[in-house]
Order: C-alpha cells, then sequence, then structure tokens
C-alpha cells in the first residue's frame, strides 16, 4: 500500500507553466482518476508521478520517501506505467513486445494479463499491423504484468471498445482489492468513473 | 528458419572457396590444396594458397561481419535506418586516429599500435557525438557534423604529407584487403571475435531501445546507459576493422537493412545475420576487385557500394514504407 502526496508541484514545460501550485494526495490501494480540461496538466502531472518529467517546484513523495531521492531502479519496482497514444514501428510481435526486458517474475505473469486482456489471439502477430486500441493493450500488458505497489495510467481506456473497457477496469478492480494503488488519467465526465474511488481535478491554467 | 539460413551459409562456403582459387598465379592441383590444408606444407602451392590468399578471404568474412553487427548497433541505438559508424563519427575518428599514429611514425599499419590509434580515435569521435548530441535524432546530424570535420582533416593530412607512406595511408579512402597478412589476422580476430560476443550479449537491451527511453526508464535501465555501452563495443570493431583494412563504405549500413528484411528486429538475430550478409557483401566486393580485370586490383569500398546498394535498394523496396 502506497500513499502518493502530491505537495505544491509546479511543473514548466517549454517556459510555460502547465501545473502550477498543485496538491493532492492520492489514497493507498484505491483507484484514483485524474480528470481536467485539455490542457490542465494531466499528463504532465503523470509523467512526473512517473520521475520522467522534473518538477519546477514543490514535492512528490510515495509513502513520505521524496521522488527526487529515489533511483529509477527502485523507482521501477514500486511503479509500473503506461503512456498514451502508443504506438510501435518495428515489425517485433507483440509477445516480443510485452515481454521486452521484463523479469522472470513479470514474464510469469505473461499469459494470465494476455488472457485477461484479451490479446492471446493476436500474440503472434507483428506490432505494426494493430489498431490503436490493440496498441494500447499491449502497452497495459507491459505494465500489468509487473508486480509493483502502484500503477500509474495515462488514458488507458481512451481507446477501448466496451468489452475491452470493461475488461480493463475488472482486472484493474482486481489489483485494487489486492491493496495496489492505481491512478488513471481520464478524459471522461465524471460520470462514466464510477468504477473509481477517488477524482481528483486539474484546473485549465 | 532453416530455409533462410541455409543459403547464407552455403554462399559463405562457396565465396570463401572462390576466393582461395582466385589469384594472379596459376596453382598446380589447386583445389587438392585447398580441400587438404595440411598437404605438404613446403610446397609453393600450399604457400600461395593458405599463405596469401586465405588470410585475405579470412579478413574479408571477419571485418565484413564487424562491419555488419557495427551498423547494426548504430541503427539499434539511435533509432534510426540512416545511422552507420561513416555518420556516427566512429569511422572517420579511428582513420583519424591512425593517421595520426602513423604521420608520427609512433606505428606502423596493420600493428597492434594501429589498432589502439583506431580504438582511441573511434572512441573519442563516438564519445564526442555522443556527448553532443541531446536526442536519438541529434546523434545523426551531429555524428554527420563531427564525421565532415575529421574527415576533412584526414584528407587535408593525406594531402599536405609528400613522404612515401602517404600512398599507403590513401588506401583508406577506399580501403583494400590487399595488405592484409597472417600477422593482421592474429590481431584482428581476437578482437573482432569478442567484440561481437559482448555485441551478441547486449542485444536484447537495445531492443527494448526501440520502445523509447521512457518506457526503458520505467523498467528501471537507463536507455542512455545502454547507448554507451554499444557504441564503445561497435567504436571498437570499427577500430579494429579499419586499422587493418581502410573505411570500407555502404557495408555496415546496407547489411544490417538486409537482415532486418530477411530476419526481422530482433537485435540477437540481427547481430548473427548482419555479421552473415556483411561477410558475403566483403567476400564478394574483394573476389570482383581481383576477378574483374586481373591482374588489376579496384578499390574494394567502390565495389561493396556497388553491390550492396542496389541490394539494398531492392530490399527496402520490397519492405513497403515501414522499416522493419
Amino acid at each position: 500500500m502506497a500513499l502518493i502526496k502530491i505537495d505544491d508541484v509546479t511543473i514548466v514545460r517549454a517556459g510555460k507553466e502547465v501545473v502550477s501550485h498543485f496538491s493532492a494526495e492520492i489514497a493507498p490501494g484505491k483507484i484514483t482518476a485524474i480528470i481536467g480540461p485539455n490542457g490542465s496538466g494531466k499528463t504532465s502531472l503523470l509523467s512526473a508521478l512517473a520521475g520522467d518529467l522534473p518538477i519546477a517546484s514543490g514535492s512528490i513523495s510515495f509513502d513520505g520517501k521524496d521522488l527526487s531521492g529515489i533511483s529509477t531502479q527502485e523507482q521501477a519496482k514500486i511503479r509500473s506505467v503506461v503512456q498514451q497514444n502508443r504506438n510501435y514501428w518495428l515489425s517485433y510481435t507483440v509477445r516480443e513486445v510485452i515481454e521486452m526486458g521484463q523479469d522472470e517474475e513479470s514474464l510469469q505473469r505473461v499469459d494470465h494479463i494476455m488472457s485477461a486482456l484479451e490479446i492471446n489471439g493476436f500474440a503472434d502477430q507483428k506490432v505494426t499491423t494493430l489498431s490503436g486500441g490493440e496498441a494500447q493493450r499491449i502497452e497495459i500488458a507491459r505494465a500489468l504484468i509487473r508486480d509493483t505497489d502502484i500503477y500509474l495510467l495515462d488514458e488507458p481506456l481512451s481507446a477501448q471498445d466496451s468489452g475491452s473497457k470493461q475488461r480493463i477496469i475488472s482486472l484493474l478492480s482486481e489489483l485494487r482489492d489486492q491493496g495496489k494503488t492505481i491512478v488513471i488519467i481520464a478524459h471522461i465526465d465524471k460520470g462514466a468513473l464510477t468504477w473509481c474511488d477517488q477524482v481528483i481535478e486539474t484546473l485549465a491554467q | 528458419m532453416i530455409k533462410k539460413v541455409l543459403p547464407l551459409i552455403l554462399a559463405i562456403v562457396a565465396l570463401s572457396l572462390f576466393g582461395l582459387s582466385l589469384g594472379a598465379t596459376d596453382v598446380p592441383h589447386m583445389w587438392q590444396f585447398i580441400f587438404h590444408p595440411f598437404l605438404d606444407s613446403q610446397s609453393s602451392a600450399h604457400q600461395i594458397i593458405w599463405q596469401i590468399r586465405a588470410p585475405r578471404v579470412a579478413a574479408a568474412l571477419l571485418v565484413g561481419a564487424a562491419l555488419g553487427i557495427s551498423g547494426s548497433m548504430a541503427q539499434s541505438s539511435t533509432n534510426n535506418p540512416l545511422a552507420d559508424p561513416a555518420i556516427l563519427g566512429t569511422s572517420a575518428g579511428a582513420s583519424l586516429g591512425v593517421l595520426i599514429g602513423v604521420v608520427t611514425n609512433i606505428v606502423s599499419v596493420g600493428s597492434v599500435g594501429a589498432v589502439l590509434c583506431a580504438a582511441i580515435g573511434a572512441l573519442a569521435a563516438t564519445l564526442l557525438t555522443f556527448s553532443l548530441a541531446r536526442s536519438a535524432l541529434q546523434l545523426i546530424t551531429i555524428g554527420i557534423g563531427v564525421s565532415a570535420i575529421l574527415n576533412a582533416i584526414v584528407g587535408l593530412t593525406i594531402s599536405a604529407i609528400s613522404r612515401p607512406e602517404a600512398r599507403s595511408i590513401s588506401f583508406w579512402s577506399f580501403g583494400s584487403l590487399a595488405l592484409v597478412t597472417p600477422k593482421n589476422l592474429m590481431i584482428l580476430a581476437p578482437i573482432l571475435i569478442i567484440g561481437s560476443i559482448c555485441a551478441w550479449k547486449v542485444a536484447p537491451r537495445l531492443d527494448l531501445l526501440s520502445l523509447g527511453d521512457a518506457s526503458v526508464r520505467h523498467i528501471g535501465f537507463n536507455a542512455q546507459r545502454i547507448r554507451l555501452t554499444s557504441f564503445a563495443i561497435l567504436a571498437t570493431l570499427v577500430a579494429a576493422s579499419v586499422s587493418t583494412v581502410g573505411s570500407i563504405a555502404f557495408l555496415a549500413l546496407a547489411a544490417p537493412h538486409i537482415a532486418r528484411f530477411i530476419f526481422g528486429p530482433r537485435n540477437r538475430n540481427l547481430v548473427v545475420y548482419s555479421a552473415a550478409v556483411g561477410a558475403i557483401i566483403l567476400l564478394l566486393a574483394d573476389t570482383a576487385s581481383r576477378a574483374l580485370i586481373p591482374p588489376l586490383e579496384l578499390p574494394i569500398g567502390l565495389l561493396t557500394s556497388l553491390i550492396g546498394a542496389p541490394i539494398l535498394i531492392l530490399t527496402l523496396k520490397r519492405s513497403g514504407d515501414v522499416w522493419r
């Protein structure tokens, strides 16, 4: 169980403040959605949580430990990340991409996650031939086979049909029930997020 | 898989035998000596085939393989189909390293010292490109700049010195296997073999780079460190090749593209098959350079372009718009 604390965080990208003095607490063992209008810095915030983007001021901590003091390797053991709009440009197979760079422990969960996300049917297909929704599920699978306390997902449902949406939601709920902390960025109305335990709004800049 | 690999193996064996059989001197009972390497080692036939021709054939195989591997590593570590050691500054750095060593009379061509000079030059130039570039794309643009500067210095130095060694230095412009001796081979072989094994070891990390630096970070690896490791390996492979046979154009670019087309993007496969394709093209070019207008020897670098480029263009046309 991990508590994520975002304290007075400002993020600057190309000279522009995309997140300004934002604070929030993300409850451990819950599914939290971060919503907000276009350009309100949702993705920047998630990138900062993932350690990809430096913050200009403020602090982010996981269970009281400041993120800036956690090494890349340590971060990888704490959280998994799903990026948005994933596209693949080399003709690896689906299974090859999911297994790339993963440790032994994660590799053992590949089959389970692949069938839960209904990827099995095209496991040997080239990733360059996939639809947007299929490519997104590959990215989700890469993150979910990893056993970490925190999962950060940027718009995981945006390209999915209703069946796939349900499968992803129940997989995430299952992880939540195991005590995992899940953070998703969403682009939809609060009303469609009844499956989330907490909703945090970012404001337009 | 066998169907794809067998033609490569057959091509290597057939070309090697043809290379051994080819030369300015007619050797009586040639095939007998070729198929019985330990037959009558004092005879001139044995000397010609196993002391003169064999090192040359072996060098073509080793250097071709090394350049093929270095090209595949350059492309995979920059995520760019345009990359090759000539573009990253590696080859120019190696040439300049040897040139400085030879002009200052510290080393002679083909010696361990020359390999060392080339390695220092290749590593320094590659690291210069690496430290100036802030993204994978910049590695290419800055690499082109670094290469241009270093090549200009090499060219100017060669034109400025009028001493006899200038001629033996100028062979680097096109490369040549004519000067390879068994002694060179003893230096070249272990470096290239160890370098190739290292390349095979890091290959899975290069697959990971294709997902982008952020994805690499997310699972706990450092993309820049992976690049640095592969640059060190490819610089060593290029240095050993350039210091012995000069810089050979196009091979490092063409071989991995052809290997990708046939065997796909997995880097473990690419290391093995870029090596095979590189070896075949260089052996073919060297054989052609000796066989086309005997006893004249044509510049091998021009032949690698002439053989490699059409194969590359055909491959790319057939694979459509995607880079495999």
